[in-house]
Formats: structure tokens, sequence, C-alpha cells
């Protein structure tokens, strides 16, 4: 029989959501392994939590909870050990960036472009606009993965993209291909 | 102006399609009229899909093992290092103390632990590959010799299969074979639409009574894999489509193959 301290983390759901997971990670972190890392980490802190997962609310919101809050404390370490470069900056060439582009649309080139923008977004926007865009999480759901008002959620998307704006209507790297498309 | 002006935050929920309905007309009214609020939203739109477009390939990528160990619990994970012959042992435990779908997809991981090569998806994915590239011969029974084609499929599954009629989507059956499955054999039928894309429908009994599962969904290869199991059969539809596409379809094939089977049993 199921024990009463069976873990109550469905593991069909838990590895349905790896693939996201990584996908985030990967432009949060910049870098394949460190993003491998962080969702490993993600995910067992998850199975120390699990108690606190309230069964039968989205999984996948809670997950990403978890991965904002190891990614910061990771990020707090390693400014204290003075490695925040590793972090925030550089990788650029690494791995991740090897973008693997179906693109009907854009070349790779322009894709790999807006990529650079977004990974150049300071943290806090970049996680917000990633969320909305790419995870395409309510916003409420955004504020309560990020512990912060929903007034900060809209404020930080608003610069991000004002960022991203300012970035391509910078002319001569401007691919035309990301503006016009509706 | 009798509404709230048009704000930041409004624009930014116009593009995430989470805009409140109270607000839509508002929003849209103030596009048509300010065509650079319009070129805005059209390229934080761009951005949106130019997003998906680079980074939703990394989705299809193998999960790697530490990750999968990671996601099966710590308990587990170290269980399965110390005695890891004993896993299919587990896999069979859990099976009938879980039961049910739940330990269906947990399974397929294990079976993938334990060394068996294949899980069902994967299987399914390989032997799309497999028969949709071979231009000339696909199948071994075209969809001409059908209902011989039925027959014969149904007596060697040892149960009754049908070729659901994927018209409406713009697939006509190209035929079926049979190929070997990992316990059971597998009955497949083959779709292909106008741009001469194929897609595949794998049908074979479950070799243990898993239940059944909601539609799932799977990337193998760059393969789109949806399955589900009814009735003790598993059911893989597989193609080169986006997960909308194929999800469309697998829901046609599902519905036709209940309809089938309720008209079956009056």
């Amino acid at each position: 029989m199921r024990s009463a301290s069976d873990p109550p983390l469905p593991h069909p759901e838990l590895l349905a959501a790896i693939p996201r997971l990584r996908r985030y990670a990967r432009v949060l972190t910049g870098d394949a392994n460190r993003a491998d890392d962080l969702v490993q980490d993600t995910l067992a802190r998850a199975w120390e939590k699990r108690r606190l997962w309230a069964a039968g609310s989205d999984l996948r919101a809670w997950l990403f909870t978890i991965m904002h809050n190891v990614f910061v404390n990771q990020r707090a370490l390693a400014r204290r050990d003075q490695m925040q470069v590793s972090l925030d900056a550089g990788g650029e060439g690494s791995e991740a960036w090897q973008i693997p582009v179906r693109a009907a649309q854009y070349t790779r080139v322009e894709l790999a472009e807006l990529v650079q923008h977004v990974r150049r977004l300071p943290v806090d926007q970049r996680e917000v606009l990633l969320l909305a865009a790419v995870e395409e999480l309510r916003y409420e759901e955004i504020a309560v993965a990020l512990s912060i008002p929903i007034g900060t959620v809209m404020s930080r998307l608003s610069r991000a993209r004002a960022k991203l704006r300012l970035a391509f209507a910078d002319g001569t790297t401007s691919p035309s291909g990301l503006k016009v498309v509706k | 102006m009798n509404v709230l002006p048009v704000t930041d935050a409004d624009l930014n929920a116009y593009v995430d399609g989470q805009l409140a309905e109270s607000r839509l007309a508002a929003v849209e009214e103030a596009l048509v009229r300010d065509p650079s609020l319009a070129a805005r939203v059209a390229q934080a739109k761009g951005h949106n899909a130019a997003l998906h477009d680079a980074l939703d390939p990394w989705l299809a990528e193998s999960i790697p093992e530490r990750l999968i160990t990671a996601a099966t619990g710590p308990a587990h994970g170290a269980r399965r290092k110390s005695r890891r012959w004993l896993a299919p042992a587990f896999a069979a435990a859990a099976m009938l103390v879980v039961g049910l779908g739940v330990g269906w997809f947990a399974r397929d991981v294990d079976l993938e632990r334990a060394g068996t090569p294949t899980t069902f998806t994967r299987q399914a994915a390989l032997t799309h590959v497999l028969y949709a590239s071979d231009v000339n011969r696909p199948v071994e029974v075209w969809a001409a010799e059908e209902k011989r084609l039925v027959t014969w499929l149904s007596k060697r599954l040892g149960f009754a299969v049908n070729a659901p009629d994927l018209n409406s989507t713009g697939y006509a059956l190209v035929g079926g074979r049979l190929v070997a499955g990992h316990q059971n054999p597998t009955a497949l039928f083959m779709y292909e639409n106008a741009d001469k894309q194929r897609l595949s429908l794998q049908v074979r009994k479950q070799w243990v009574d898993g239940g059944e599962v909601a539609f799932r969904y799977a990337v193998e290869n760059g393969i789109g894999v949806f399955y589900w199991i009814e009735d003790n059969c598993s059911y893989a539809l597989s193609g080169n489509l986006d997960r909308a596409q194929l999800l469309a379809v697998g829901r046609v094939v599902y519905g036709q193959l209940a309809a089938l089977e309720s008209a079956q049993r009056k």
C-alpha cells in the first residue's frame, strides 16, 4: 500500500516539466551546464519542500518559484565569492547559445541577436520577460513566483520591452524582420 | 475621453494575450488611432514569437540522466543506484501498488534506465521515421485494400483495430503494416497530406493493465508523439508536426475510436 510518507510529487509531471525548466534556466544563466545544475538543484529542492506543494495546484509555476529562489541564492553566494561575473556576463559563445533554430520567419543571426539582447537585460527584467513571453505564465503567477507585487511585474516588463525596442531602433544592427512581423 | 487612457501595462497585457476583456476595445481603438503604438505592439509580438522560435527547439533535446534521477526523488534515485538489477522489479512493484496512469510514464523511465532500449514513444518515433521516410514502400498493404489491411492486422494483434478516417484534417490513409513491438506486435497506419507530410498511428495491446491515460505529448528526436491508453491499448500518433497540429489530429483519432467503440457496444 501507499504509505503516508509517500511523496506527493507526481513523477510524470515533474519529468514533463524538465524541458521547460531547462529552457528557462539556459537563458537565465547563459550556459547549458550551469542551467542543468540549476534545474537539478531545483528538482532536489522541490523534493525537499514537497510538502509545501499544494497538490492540484500548478506544479510548473511552483517549480519556477523554487528555481527563482535557488538562482537568487546562488547569485548571492557567488557575489560573496566575488564571482558574479560568471553568472551575469560572458558565456555568449558558450554551448547554450548555439541556437538550434527551426525558424520560418527569422534567420539564425536575427534570432541570436534578439536572444543576446534579452541576455543583456538586467536579471530582474530578464526573468519577467521570459516568464511572460516564453513560459506564458499569467502575470499573477509571475508575481507569486518572483515574490514581487504585480505592479513590479508590469513595470519590469515595460522596462524590458523598452530596452529591446531601443536595441532594435538602433539602426544598423536591427534585423528588419523582427520589426514588422505581426 | 470617458475611458481610462491606455497604459504601458495595457499594451504589454495585449501583447501577451492577458488583457482583460473590458480593456480590449480601448486598446484596439488606440492602436488604430496611433500607428506608432501599433508598430510597438507588433514589434513586441514579433519578439515573443521570435523568442519561441529561438528557444523552443531546446525543448526537444534529450534529458540528461542526472535530471531524470533528480526528478524521481532522492530516495528513489539512491535505491536504484545500489541495486540497479532490481530496477525492473521495483518498476513492476510500483505498477502494482500505484497502478493507473501515474505509474505508466514512470515505468517507461524505469524500463529505459534498466537498459531496455525503448519506450513506447521513442519506439513509435523511430518506427515512424523508418517507414515514413521510405518513399516507395512505407507500408505493406496499401489503402486500396483497406479492408484486407484491417482484417489482417486485427488478426495478428488479436483484437479489432481500425484505421481512422483523417481526411477532415487533410491526411489520407496510405496503408499500414505490422511492426515488432517490445512486448506485443504493433499495427501501424500511415497517412499523408497534400504536401507529402506523413503521420503514423501506432496501436498495440498494453502488456500490463495500465489503466487509462490522458493525452500525453513527447518529442523524440524532433518527432512529435501524442500517446494515450484506452481500453488496454496504447496509441501513438507521430509526425513532424508541432504540438497544436498533432493534438488536433489526435483528437480526431480519439473521437473516432471512441465513437466506434460505443457503436460496437450497442
